[in-house]
């Protein structure tokens, strides 16, 4: 029992933590939440599906095309959403980026209905739902390694993009400081929009996971998962991508066994307390930098 | 005399609504959006004190409208408190979850401010849902009296005969009783913007270091204006729950925060006059769309759309508002009028 509810609880983690990473990023880069990233990885699951049923492409394409059109909503949002408020205080950016949350997640519902659906199975190969793994009581499925091995190769690429290459440089330069990078010659808005275009299609891998991984998707998804996902990058710091990484898989964990052993009624309230108890008694996170106002 | 044609609109127009409901025409369905958009009035006016005049995000605004309607219903069906008690106290518990949710958390950053307030309203739904021992959870909370003037104290020591106990039947009594609380909370919103207060506020909202160096202690302020807001929508909450008589945890879900956020936010942030306005488009924009998207065939919740639209659109090319606060009061300055006229005179 216990083991069963660390490993999915494991599972959802690395879930969790791809979204998270997202928000860190962007939120490193440009001081603000982007409520609306929880609606981009709704979004992929739904583009995954269509492109499934429509198209009849296999499962693999799809992932590398719904990424790619993620990245590009991201990229529009950055565009037309945010970058004409760079100048505004951060409250109009905070009012626009909850706005656009709205405003994708009505869309979805008005393109794809409210109800919610299932996702393909007969597209995904047959193994998946096979248990892979098994000790005691527990059993690992091949969906679950796959996540797992998925989510982590992800990880390590992201990082890999961040600390070595030019681009990474510039995204780092840039969350230190803004004007500092451009007098260096970044070409600031294009890093930023980079930054979106990352964080999305981080977001739209976790959003098919989540379809496959739970069978279910509905335009309301995004919310929920999002506001988790960000307590996951505010618990692990945020700003920084290895917290959000390890934000999410204790978040994960500390859900499932939380439903599994308290409440599950208040499984979706886990996440709201443990992100309350951070931001008031820790709020720089486990790996963050300081965040109270001095002044 | 000389009143203006504007003027004399103005208050023609504001005749007519006074007294719309005494018509034999009047519908109830009229009445009832008018109540509600009362409700929301003073609502949008509770909410504007915190990123108006604050200059802080607040997501979960309904979470205190839901403290305070589960205060009045749960006190009214369990001690069969009159609404004259139970709206102080309805408003002193959400002034508490106020402070004690705000002291804590207004220290940091506003964006981690929004969210925290996003997670409470959250957690207070779901207290709401599955405490079912207190509130019945999504079965809801039928039953609570409506409001009920009792003066037999009064009457009968004038005259032994005399009854004076008035319970609110219908929407009429509601109606009134909603102007009352509109024009109360007006008053205090207006008195408090003028005041000491109010100047600590915007200060803080337009440079929080030059407020913090001139003395203005930043956390006390920001906690009174997060609990009177708090208190605020607390009286909506209980205004709510004597006035439908049944209440239920999916009416506080985040989509009311949101609403009521878009109806501040186009009204103008920081400008409490303008929200009023705001509640009264939104609520009658949502009516008319609740009607026209199911012909369409489109599910009714698809109308936010059109409200997260509003949002973008307003923060992008109309960030103030459509009535900006600063700019009309300068321009009905006495002092500026007659020095343009001077100028305008001498040139």
């Amino acid at each position: 029992m216990f083991e069963q509810q660390l490993i999915n609880g494991l599972t959802l983690g690395m879930i969790y933590a791809l979204i998270a990473v997202g928000y860190t990023m962007v939120y490193g880069v440009i001081q603000l939440i982007n409520f609306a990233h929880g609606e981009i990885f709704m979004l992929s699951a739904f583009l995954a599906v269509t492109f499934i049923t429509v198209f009849g492409l296999p499962i693999y394409v799809v992932i590398f095309m719904t990424m790619g059109c993620c990245a590009l909503i991201g990229v529009m949002l950055d565009i037309f959403a945010y970058r004409p408020l760079r100048q505004s205080p951060r409250l109009a950016a905070l009012i626009t980026a909850i706005g656009m949350s709205i405003f994708l997640q009505n869309l979805a519902m008005i393109i794809w209905g409210s109800r919610p659906r299932p996702f393909v199975q007969e597209a995904l190969p047959a193994f998946l739902r096979t248990p892979a793994l098994s000790f005691g009581e527990a059993t690992v499925s091949w969906l679950q390694l796959t996540i797992f091995g998925t989510a982590s190769l992800l990880m390590i690429i992201l990082f890999l993009i961040i600390n070595k290459t030019r681009v990474g440089t510039a995204m780092r330069a840039l969350s230190q400081n803004r004007t500092g990078a451009a007098l260096m010659g970044i070409n600031v808005n294009r890093v930023i929009s980079f930054t979106f275009a990352l964080g999305s299609s981080m977001g739209a891998v976790a959003g098919i996971m989540v379809a496959i991984y739970y069978n279910t998707l509905y335009p309301t998804m995004g919310y929920v998962a999002g506001v988790k996902a960000f307590a996951a990058a505010v618990l692990g710091g945020i700003g920084s991508v290895p917290g959000a990484m390890i934000g999410g898989i204790i978040l994960g964990i500390a859900e499932a066994l939380g439903a599994g052993y308290i409440s599950s009624l208040y499984r979706d309230g886990i996440a709201y307390a443990v992100m309350i108890a951070v931001i008031i008694f820790r709020p720089s996170g486990i790996l963050g930098k300081s965040t109270v106002e001095k002044v | 005399m000389n009143i203006s044609l504007k003027t004399a609109l103005k208050y023609l127009l504001l005749g007519a609504v006074l007294l719309y409901p005494l018509f034999a025409f009047s519908s109830e369905y009229v009445l009832h959006v008018m109540v509600l958009i009362m409700v929301y009035m003073v609502l949008a006016m509770g909410l504007n004190i915190v990123p108006g005049f604050c200059g802080l995000l607040d997501l979960g605004y309904v979470g205190f409208y839901g403290i305070g309607a589960y205060t009045a219903g749960l006190l009214t069906i369990h001690f069969g408190l009159s609404f004259w008690v139970i709206i102080p106290l309805a408003a002193l518990n959400g002034a508490i979850w106020g402070v004690l949710l705000g002291a804590p958390t207004l220290r940091l950053t506003g964006d981690y401010f929004a969210i925290v307030t996003f997670g409470f309203s959250e957690l207070v739904v779901l207290f709401l849902t599955n405490e079912i021992w207190l509130t019945r959870g999504p079965l809801g909370l039928p039953g609570i009296d409506p409001v009920i003037i009792d003066l037999t104290w009064l009457s009968t020591l004038i005259h032994p005969e005399w009854i004076w106990y008035w319970e609110f039947i219908g929407l009429r009594p509601y109606f009134y009783l909603g102007l009352i609380m509109v024009a109360l909370v007006y008053v205090i919103m207006s008195r408090m913007e003028d005041s000491r207060l109010g100047r600590a506020w915007f200060a803080i909202r337009e440079d929080s270091i030059a407020a913090s160096s001139c003395g203005v202690n930043l956390l006390t302020y920001k906690v009174i204006g997060f609990a009177i807001s708090a208190a605020i929508g607390a009286v909506g909450g209980a205004f709510l729950a004597r006035w439908t008589m049944f209440l239920s945890p999916d009416m506080f879900k985040f989509w009311e925060s949101f609403l009521i956020l878009c109806m501040v936010v186009l009204g103008g942030l920081g400008n409490f006059k303008g929200s009023l306005a705001g509640a009264a488009v939104l609520i009658a924009l949502g009516e008319i769309l609740r009607i026209v998207l199911p012909q369409l065939g489109l599910p009714t919740e698809t109308r936010f759309l059109a409200y997260g639209l509003i949002m973008v659109l307003m923060m992008r090319f109309k960030p103030m508002g459509f009535f900006p606060a600063i700019a009309t009061q300068s321009q009905k300055n006495p002092i500026l009028i007659k020095l343009k006229k001077e100028l305008g005179s001498s040139s």
